[in-house]
């Protein structure tokens, strides 16, 4: 039993740290939260249920579309909204405010086309998962841990070694001091929305692929993905899968304990017991009062 | 007719709901998305109170707002250590968790069956029941409201409201004790939304966790916003368009399966226009800028 806590965990908590380390990513560059971070990781899901089920294109076809046409509609997010917002020196707040207005607006468009019932990319009868050592777990659950971990190492990887890496951990050290070298922030921030947000088209398609989607999908992973964060430590990879980890412990734990209809309650609760005695996580800088 | 006092009942009650959202958030310049749980608490202690204990109508409101009150000071309390974004994730998460309960605590809440039957307000022997009664009342509640916001916006405490959003330090260095100031604004602001969520109550007579959502409160929210942060009027003014104009495009015929997303792309779209070119809103003089 507790084995089988402890992989549900290991599953949901990838899905929430992947979510965490891309909106963690943005995070890190643009300083606001960008809530239409949750919306885009719906349109990841819709996107392949669109190109697989209704237009039947092949399956591998299907989901690299998917994961580029979300990235752009990131992109497109920032460079049509954000963009022109920060040149009018909008404060986080204000972007804010925009980045919820985005969410209901895209949040909306998915339930009109797609309806409010839920959609699956499962096609046939669910499988029986593998047993090990008295804990089930099915292939997909698998793909997710593993396909998880590989971002993980992969977007670690970029972010230490390669030089657009180096740029982005620059910007968010501190956006002045990148830019008197000469760093085009713009464009850094464009690669975060990028990589970001193809982030949630992965993790949106493999939570497709284990459970059903809806419209609303989006709204609770992303705030599962900023309970993440905000365990974690913001700016932190390792905090952010530590996080969605933790997050995805304590839900399975309350679940098991409590029942699953308060596992909203509990992550939100822990959410709130972090934000009064350790606003800045675990591996986080101390966050300041008011930056002057 | 019927429908056109319905409209205006339910501006009347929007109104309470925004001026009281805009003393947080536009006068004192914290976002918060909760409003629609102290709203939902309002309705539900009035509802639950009614039928089981069987007390009076003004009892029952003034226990819902002193409940939305008490959690209005917790959830402001994270406020001391916590600023702007992170504040707005603190609030998501209140209202998250009062949704949770509503929804779940089916013994006491019946959960998402909602509460059906809630009596109707007595006042002097009459039954406060047809369209035209409760257009008085809850008319009567609005401008009960306003008043008493304008009077508070325009007092010393509204006045240091204004000093803490524009820059809090400095507030703070003229010896104003910012954190009582806001713990006060938010039992304040959720009491005055317990009010409106009663009136709801009344005036539908069944309540279920669907009004009380997120998206609801992100909505009230947008009425401010829209309306005009930091200014009153402008609060009036957000509830009576936002209102009407989801109606209008019934008017023209949409199915009310489509209505519904459409009202929602609706006021996004709007929320991040204004953003864009009039962050403060249609009348407002606060644009979430403090340099």
């Amino acid at each position: 039993m507790l084995l089988q806590i402890l992989v549900n965990s290991l599953i949901i908590g990838s899905i929430y740290g992947l979510v965490a380390l891309g909106f963690g990513l943005i995070y890190g560059t643009t300083r606001f939260f960008h809530f239409a971070h949750g919306a885009v990781y719906t349109c990841g899901a819709y996107l392949t249920f669109l190109f697989t089920v209704w237009f039947k294109f092949p399956l591998f076809f299907s989901l690299v579309l998917s994961i580029i046409l979300t990235s752009f509609l990131g992109i497109l997010i920032e460079v049509g909204i954000y963009r022109p917002l920060r040149k009018r020196e909008a404060t986080s707040l204000v972007l804010l405010i925009a980045s919820l207005g985005i969410f209901i607006v895209i949040q909306n468009i998915v339930s009109l086309v797609f309806g409010d019932d839920t959609k699956t990319l499962r096609s046939g009868v669910v499988k029986e998962g593998i047993n090990i050592f008295g804990a089930r777990i099915t292939p997909i659950q698998i793909a997710i841990i593993l396909v998880s971990l590989g971002l993980f190492v992969i977007t670690s990887l970029i972010l230490a070694k390669t030089k657009t890496g180096k740029t982005i951990r620059a910007v968010a050290n501190d956006p002045e001091l990148a830019i008197i070298h000469g760093i085009d922030t713009n464009k850094v921030i464009l690669y975060t929305f990028g990589i970001g947000s193809a982030l949630a088209a992965i993790a949106a398609i493999l939570i497709s692929f284990d459970v059903d989607m809806v419209p609303s999908m989006g709204f609770f992973a992303l705030m599962m993905g900023v309970v993440a964060v905000i365990i974690g430590g913001v700016g932190s990879i390792p905090g952010a899968a530590l996080g969605g980890l933790l997050l995805g412990l304590a839900q399975n734990l309350g679940v098991w304990k409590i029942h699953s209809k308060w596992q909203d309650a509990i992550a939100f609760g822990i959410l709130l017991l972090f934000l009064l005695f350790r606003p800045y996580g675990f591996f986080g800088k101390k966050v300041k009062k008011v930056q002057i | 007719m019927n429908y056109l006092f319905h409209i205006l009942i339910l501006i009347f009650i929007y109104i309470i709901i925004s001026v009281s959202l805009n003393l947080i958030s536009g006068y004192a310049g914290l976002i918060s998305v909760a409003h629609a749980a102290f709203y939902g608490i309002g309705a539900y202690v009035v509802a639950l109170l009614a039928l089981n204990i069987g007390s009076g109508f003004i009892v029952n409101m003034i226990c819902g707002m002193l409940l939305a009150g008490i959690l209005g000071a917790i959830i402001a309390i994270p406020s001391l250590r916590i600023h702007d974004d992170y504040f707005v994730i603190a609030t998501f998460g209140f209202q998250i968790i009062v949704f949770s309960i509503l929804n779940n605590w089916v013994t006491l809440t019946k959960g998402p069956l909602g509460i059906p039957g809630i009596p109707q307000p007595i006042i002097l022997g009459i039954s406060i029941s047809s369209h035209v009664q409760f257009l008085i009342f809850t008319g009567f509640f609005a401008l009960l409201t306003f008043l008493f916001a304008r009077r508070l916006v325009n007092s010393p405490f509204g006045r240091v409201l204004k000093a803490i959003r524009e820059d809090e330090i400095f507030a703070e260095a003229l010896g104003k004790n910012v954190t009582k100031y806001k713990i006060l604004v938010f039992v304040i602001g959720a009491s005055m939304a317990a009010v409106a969520g009663s009136l709801y109550a009344w005036y539908i007579t069944f309540i279920d966790p669907t009004s009380f959502t997120v998206q609801e409160s992100i909505f009230m929210l947008s009425i401010v916003i829209i309306g005009g942060t930091g200014n009153l009027w402008g609060s009036v003014l957000g509830a009576a368009l936002l209102i009407t104009i989801p109606e209008a495009l019934r008017f023209l015929g949409m199915p009310s399966a489509i209505a519904a997303n459409t009202r929602q792309i609706l006021y996004g779209t709007l929320l991040v226009i204004f953003m864009l070119y009039r962050p403060q809103g249609l009348l407002g003089e606060f644009a979430f800028r403090r340099k």
